[in-house]
């Protein structure tokens, strides 16, 4: 290992970031709000560290290179492996949506388009294609990975996108194929093939990291990764609660530390820490809008530069959007996960992903969902980006309304790129929508 | 330049095994076990698509940014176009073909039983147990549909039977440029493969095999990638515009040109032979190896330009073709990039592209293209 580099990293990462970081949280707790106060509740007092948070973590990977391994990986990938060996992990998917917040992601896009990335293909790709070719990122610089870990229990696109990514970077890519569950139980012979390509994984990580796998620390990191899981659940779960708490544009802010830290002793702790400012705000009576009228699902992944538009556009309608089949998928299966027996609950685990499972098994869940969280609609973002999610939600947007008795919305647009979302069309359904709730 | 029989249409074809007791599997794109299916007495006839049908029924179901292959499949069912059939295959080749397997299993449930296949994205030994897996997963399937139960024996001898089959199919590939065949009539014959009984289909290529070889035809030499040449009238347009398909690397075609397999084991082998066929991304093959196999079909066939001929929305192939186009590019093959949709008829626009790609690969130097 370069001194040099590790210098640099511990100076960075360590000492300078975390004090500029800190005076930044400090700033952002004495900002006044900027979403719309008179229908949102004020944000939540956590938001400057979660920031602080992500920050950090986008901090270490700019100074990774020559100091730490780097793993470039999906957001639905087996990452205990990665974190239990000691890499830095990046989330291409999470730096795509920061992109898209940001609302440079069309601009970063546009680079991978130039090199003939057409626009049909998933947003997210795109802006990491661009950001890689371009250099383009708002966090700084984003680390060479020395391997790329891809689990396609998210969808195929990945498969794809880091075919090409292994191109670009002359790593190895490490797959890990989840078979899609058609049904309501995976076959015993797919939860078998996962298990053992988890197993295979192993020496190749090992040695791209240079270390062999510690089995007592990746059962730690199980632990951690099932307890932050467990408190995201329990966060979300919140929100049955009249008025909720938090709506699904603050868990769609809150969720970047479980997707991208999950395994951390620090993301534990930052979820315990909201759970009680969630639990502080339903014993005040604090609702995440104002005037909660009418409670609604979000399906599908959020539409990242227009959080704000869309929050404030439902609250002054006194529609609360209170649950999420996208922001449950990182809690849903917490219990699945056995630090005891972890190689064949990762293998369980990481099959079961509501986007590896058929369109029928969404509905049950959103149906459940109109149940235990009291709906009275749902709004079903079909994203130009996102097939595996879309697919089907014409037919789950049908029987909502015909056998659930909820008016449905299928809202047309796409999680990063902006150029896919009409305004004004949006506008005018969301308020026929809004009437429909009456 | 037509074959001396005409081939049976899909329609006849399917009738005739009707008649004769036979059983129909209706098989979505793009990799499956046909030898399995034949064990139990179902014909395959494979669905890319079809074209020019009304995609209404299927716009109730799916969003407009779904190819039209899914598309025009589930409009297809819909309209009763698969009410012939006994069973519904869908191997899993992307997240369209993922979902529209889904949406019938749950929502569109049509009388025929509907059989997923997963098909695994390495070549890895954990991939080939697994997809040996499915297979036999398939087979009990099957077995519990049509009350058969086709031992070892009949597997193999079933299996042995494609691998005729496919032998033959690749050496029409091979000698293409000398058979007496237009290349409507080629893709005619291969795309036969497609629905014709394997035996039916080995007999037709061994006619043509063995007859008399033709002169090379003329024309500016291309290597056709994409999906599936439609509409057909797409390749005698190239053929008056002055080029010919020497090779291709259509995932209906070149793409399923699969090598015979190994194993005694019979779902080991049927595993094998679709493992072991010319890369594909679908099965998750390395963009580089996939630039090799055209680099190197370009150089045997002496293909000296490619055409990328992609259904519109097509992931799998939208995220290879800017490396393939700069690899190629690097290698003195120059290309483009076509997307159709399966209800459109043959474009001017299209046309015009690849007249100008033609006059442009025709003035450019053959040593260039041979580098």
């Amino acid at each position: 290992m370069n001194p040099l580099l590790a210098l640099r990293y511990h100076w960075n990462v360590n000492v300078l970031g975390p004090v500029v970081l800190r005076l930044q949280r400090w700033q952002a707790e004495r900002r006044p709000a900027r979403w719309d106060t008179r229908y949102l509740a004020p944000p939540l007092r956590i938001a400057p560290r979660t920031k602080e948070l992500v920050a950090r973590h986008w901090l270490a990977g700019r100074y990774a290179d020559g100091y730490r391994k780097v793993a470039w990986v999906t957001s639905g990938a087996p990452v205990e492996l990665l974190k239990a060996l000691d890499f830095y992990v990046l989330y291409p998917e999470n730096h795509a949506a920061i992109c898209g917040t940001a609302r440079l992601a069309v601009d970063i896009a546009s680079e991978a388009e130039g090199a003939g990335y057409s626009r049909d293909l998933c947003s997210y790709a795109r802006t990491d294609i661009g950001a890689v070719l371009s250099g383009k990122t708002p966090v700084g610089r984003l680390p060479k990975p020395d391997v790329l870990f891809a689990c396609t229990n998210i969808c195929q696109t990945v498969l794809f996108w880091y075919r090409a990514l292994a191109e670009y970077f002359g790593a190895p890519l490490v797959l890990i194929d989840t078979p899609f569950v058609y049904t309501e139980e995976a076959a015993e012979h797919a939860v078998r093939y996962v298990r053992r390509q988890l197993e295979e994984a192993v020496p190749v990580l090992e040695r791209i990291a240079g270390k062999r796998l510690d089995e007592r620390k990746l059962r730690q990191v199980g632990l951690l990764s099932k307890r932050a899981s467990e408190l995201w659940l329990e966060i979300l779960q919140r929100c049955r609660h009249r008025p909720a708490p938090i709506s699904v544009f603050d868990q769609f802010i809150q969720m970047a530390p479980i997707v991208e830290m999950r395994g951390d002793p620090e993301t534990v702790d930052f979820y315990a820490a909201l759970l009680k400012e969630v639990d502080a705000r339903i014993a005040a009576g604090v609702g995440a809008v104002k005037n909660e009228r009418k409670r609604v699902l979000w399906d599908n992944l959020p539409i990242w530069y227009r959080l704000r538009y869309l929050a404030e556009f439902l609250a002054r309608h006194g529609v609360a959007v209170v649950v999420s089949t996208y922001t449950n998928a990182w809690g849903e299966l917490a219990p699945l996960i056995d630090p005891d027996d972890l190689w064949e609950s990762m293998a369980r685990t990481y099959i079961y992903p509501i986007l590896n499972r058929g369109t029928g098994h969404k509905l049950r869940t959103m149906r459940q969902m109109v149940e235990e969280y009291q709906l009275d609609g749902a709004i079903l973002h079909s994203d130009r980006s996102c097939k595996p999610y879309s697919i089907g939600q014409m037919d789950q947007r049908d029987r909502l309304i015909r056998e659930v008795g909820v008016p449905a919305l299928l809202l047309e647009a796409d999680h990063n790129d902006f150029r896919a979302f009409a305004e004004e069309q949006v506008a005018t359904r969301l308020a026929a929508f809004v009437e429909m709730l009456g | 330049m037509e074959p001396a029989s005409p081939i049976p249409s899909r329609t006849q074809t399917l009738r005739a095994w009707k008649e004769q007791g036979g059983g129909i599997a209706a098989v979505l794109p793009i990799h499956y076990p046909r030898a399995l299916l034949r064990a139990f007495g179902l014909l395959p006839v494979e669905v890319w698509g079809p074209p020019r049908v009304d995609p209404a029924p299927g716009a109730a179901h799916l969003q407009p940014y779904v190819c039209s292959i899914v598309g025009n499949a589930l409009s297809f069912l819909l309209s009763g176009g698969l009410d012939g059939t006994d069973v519904i295959i869908v191997p899993h080749a992307c997240d369209s073909l993922q979902g529209l397997g889904s949406l019938l299993l749950d929502f569109v449930r049509p009388r025929q039983p509907v059989f997923p296949l997963y098909l695994p994205r390495g070549r890895r030994e954990s991939d080939l147990q697994f997809l040996a897996d499915e297979c036999r997963a398939l087979y009990e399937k099957l077995a519990a549909i049509t009350g058969r139960a086709p031992s070892e024996v009949e597997l193999m001898k079933s299996i042995r039977r494609e691998e005729e089959a496919d032998g033959l199919l690749a050496e029409l590939h091979r000698r293409r440029r000398v058979l007496p065949l237009s290349d409507l009539a080629f893709y005619r014959l291969v795309r036969a493969r497609e629905y014709l009984p394997a035996e039916e289909f080995a007999a037709r290529a061994r006619a043509v095999l063995d007859g008399p070889p033709a002169d090379p035809r003329p024309g500016v030499p291309l290597l056709l990638s994409g999906i599936v040449p439609e509409p057909m009238a797409l390749l005698d347009a190239v053929a008056e515009m002055g080029g010919a398909v020497v090779a291709d690397d259509l995932a209906c075609s070149g793409r399923r040109l699969y090598p015979p397999g190994t194993s005694t084991d019979p779902f080991r082998r049927m595993a094998e032979r679709i493992l072991n066929g010319p890369p594909d991304p679908t099965r998750g093959s390395p963009i580089a190896e996939r630039l090799r196999h055209l680099v190197g079909m370009a150089r045997e066939s002496g293909a000296r330009g490619v055409v990328f001929y992609d259904v519109k929305f097509c992931e799998p192939e939208l995220f290879d073709l800017p490396l393939l186009r700069r690899g190629l590019q690097e290698a003195g093959l120059p290309s483009v990039h076509i997307e159709v949709d399966l209800n459109d008829p043959l474009s001017g626009q299209t046309l015009t592209r690849i007249e100008a790609f033609l006059e442009m690969v025709a003035g450019q130097p053959a040593e260039e293209a041979r580098r």
